[in-house]
């Protein structure tokens, strides 16, 4: 094992009774990472958190923290850990600085020391308002940065955050983001969440869990990648035209678009512009930019809007844990309540078999493109102004560019 | 030993956060004080120096209010509540956990114990002096009130350790408590057969506390004692590693 490595997990496997929570759970995460330990609800985080935190013991399998065996080093890989649980519970009858204070002694720190790093804790944290006050007299966004200040209180070199930004509402979920963002620069941090926007904000890694299994691990881009399509939004205008053309029929552009080499799907979207709006679907090898641009110019079309969307983390954690989803439904129907993505599940049901095959398999794009389709035929609309606030960290390769942003 | 120290302490501490302490403190003193001066006629009747009322009632009290309100909240309270894995996730040994959650608990008892202390200073030292009070019994028997005390708060963490909810907790502890007092009495006593009348004598809390309350201090009582707070304090141990592989 290099030094590098911080958190290396080799076949975790839980079982409660008949239920088996993990199934062979194997990762590393190295030095310096941020990832994101992404999955629904019941999907093994919390569990695998757990284990790494030697709170519950693996039934099969084995992990190291910094090097030391979870199973035979309890006290030594807490040292090294800062951990906030979910839905973090705190002694409220104590005080905040109180409880940092009870932390730090059980951690060994002394007065000094806790003294001089509680300054700068508090300040990342935003706690100087509430120190005072006791724990149970604090919204729930206050004690969660609580939780945060006790897990950095030691200065970990590890930090494990099991859904920091649960319940909060959305300024404080980007606060939260924000801090995690902040001492991440230096710790290595994995951070469990069934947010999506929040990875691809805060990590740049993300493993994906379903089922107790892990089902894609990567950077961002490559997890992203797993879909191995790409989506176009082009837009044209129908009343106007470049000199010495007419404007265009919208059947004709389809028809124009559709033929492109290299897009598999052209849909019309609906739009408030007096455009024609289109969506396309194109593989991820090529860029067919170009091409549209030329195709427009050729035949004299006004062309308003073009954009280039890798996969949304989404659509991958969509098709990669649907399916396990969908199996759960079938075979115990009040099981169902622990699967959050109810609309999903009825857009694309009919593709259940398909996806089930192949919910790994990039090479199946039609298959996949097709169940997409369907789910943007019913919500077009909404999905293109959802692609729209995401354009920004879509353009460029954005987790290397959030890392190098944190970095500087 | 220090991180024990640190949760004996915050323990200790947040009986005093809550109403808890005093309520059950002064509630104890409270009957006390009715139990000593007119249960079967009170110390007036007795007309002697002596404390033995007191060291009879003080342990009923302890085990039938004092120890169930105190222990009941343990770890059922950390487990219902969520705040057992943030503790559980420091760096700690279950070990310090379940032996600080005890001295933190025991120490308020102690308290309590202590505070009955006001009745051989007062009585028979300043303000008042009622006679020449035979220091050897009270001594004893304050020495018994502690290990049997002890043994107590380990049966209440056992309990505690064992489910989540603080009212099971407290109506199981105090049953257990009851049963081993009322098992010494001589009611019952009287109505078991001779072998089972020795196994229950053998376990009795009554009969074990009865010689430090005349001065005599046997070894095997002090044992007895022990090795019911040893077990305890075991069994939550293992109750507490239970989470790992539930």
């Amino acid at each position: 094992m290099t030094s590098d490595v911080m958190i290396e997990a080799q076949g975790l496997t839980k079982r409660y009774g008949a239920f088996r929570a993990l199934d062979r759970v194997s990762f590393q995460v190295k030095k310096g990472e941020v990832v994101g330990f992404l999955g629904p609800n019941g999907a093994g985080k919390s569990t695998t958190m757990r284990i790494l935190t030697c709170y519950q013991s693996a039934t099969a399998g084995s992990a190291t923290v910094h090097g030391h065996d979870v199973f035979d080093e309890p006290l030594e890989v807490r040292s090294k850990i800062g951990y906030l649980p979910q839905r973090a519970q705190m002694y409220g009858e104590m005080g905040v600085l109180e409880y940092l204070r009870f932390v730090a002694d059980i951690r060994k720190i002394n007065v000094t020391l806790f003294n001089k790093r509680i300054r700068n804790i508090v300040e990342v944290c935003g706690l100087g308002t509430v120190l005072g006050k006791d724990l149970r007299q604090l919204s729930h966004g206050y004690r969660q940065r609580v939780g945060l200040a006790q897990a950095l209180i030691h200065d970990p070199p590890i930090l494990v955050l099991d859904e920091p930004t649960e319940g909060l509402d959305p300024n404080e979920k980007t606060e939260v983001l924000e801090y995690i963002k902040q001492i991440g620069r230096d710790r290595t941090v994995i951070l469990s969440t069934h947010n999506l926007a929040e990875v691809e904000e805060a990590c740049s890694r993300a493993i994906i869990v379903s089922k107790g299994r892990v089902v894609a691990d990567g950077s961002i881009d490559e997890v992203r990648a797993r879909g191995g399509r790409v989506r176009y939004h082009v837009s044209i205008d129908e009343k106007n035209a470049l000199a010495g053309k007419s404007a265009p029929a919208v059947g004709d552009v389809e028809r124009a678009l559709a033929t492109l080499d290299g897009i598999t799907s052209a849909k019309e979207t609906p739009t408030d512009d007096r455009a024609h709006a289109f969506s396309l679907l194109g593989t991820r090898s090529t860029d067919l930019r170009a091409d549209i641009y030329r195709l427009c110019v050729e035949r004299g079309w006004v062309l308003l809007e073009m954009r280039r969307d890798i996969q949304r983390l989404e659509d991958v954690f969509k098709a990669l844990t649907k399916s396990d989803e969908l199996a759960d439904r079938l075979r115990a129907p009040a099981a169902a309540s622990v699967a959050d993505e109810d609309e999903d599940a009825d857009d694309e049901g009919d593709d259940a078999n398909a996806d089930d095959d192949d919910a790994n398999d990039e090479g199946d794009a039609d298959d996949e493109g097709d169940a997409d389709d369907k789910g943007d035929g019913d919500a077009a609309g909404a999905n293109g102004k959802e692609a729209d606030e995401d354009d920004d960290d879509d353009e460029g390769a954005d987790a290397p560019a959030d890392k190098s942003k944190g970095k500087g | 030993m220090s991180t024990t120290w640190t949760i004996a302490k915050r323990e200790f501490r947040s009986y005093f956060d809550s109403p808890v302490a005093y309520v059950v403190i002064c509630l104890g003193l409270a009957a006390l004080g009715l139990l000593f001066f007119n249960y079967r006629g009170g110390f007036w009747d007795a007309n002697r120096a002596s404390l033995e009322q007191m060291f009879i009632q003080v342990p009923r009290g302890l085990s039938w209010l004092v120890v169930p309100v105190i222990t009941m909240r343990l770890i059922a309270e950390e487990k219902h509540s969520g705040t057992l894995e943030l503790l559980i996730t420091l760096p700690v040994r279950d070990s310090e956990v379940i032996f600080g959650k005890f001295l933190g608990a025991w120490g308020l008892v102690l308290v309590f114990i202590a505070a009955t202390g006001l009745y051989p200073i007062l009585m028979f030292g300043w303000p008042w002096d009622l006679g020449s009070l035979d220091t050897g019994p009270v001594l004893s028997g304050y020495l018994g009130l502690a290990l049997f005390s002890a043994a107590a708060v380990s049966i209440g963490l056992l309990i505690s350790s064992l489910t989540e909810s603080q009212v099971i907790a407290f109506f199981v502890t105090f049953l257990v408590l009851f049963m081993l007092h009322i098992v010494g009495s001589g009611m019952t006593l009287d109505m078991l057969p001779p072998r089972v009348e020795y196994v229950v004598t053998f376990i009795s809390f009554e009969t074990r506390i009865a010689g430090f309350l005349r001065g005599a201090i046997h070894a095997r009582d002090i044992l007895f004692f022990l090795t019911v707070t040893a077990g305890c304090l075991t069994g939550s141990f293992w109750a507490l590693e239970r989470r790992k592989w539930a």
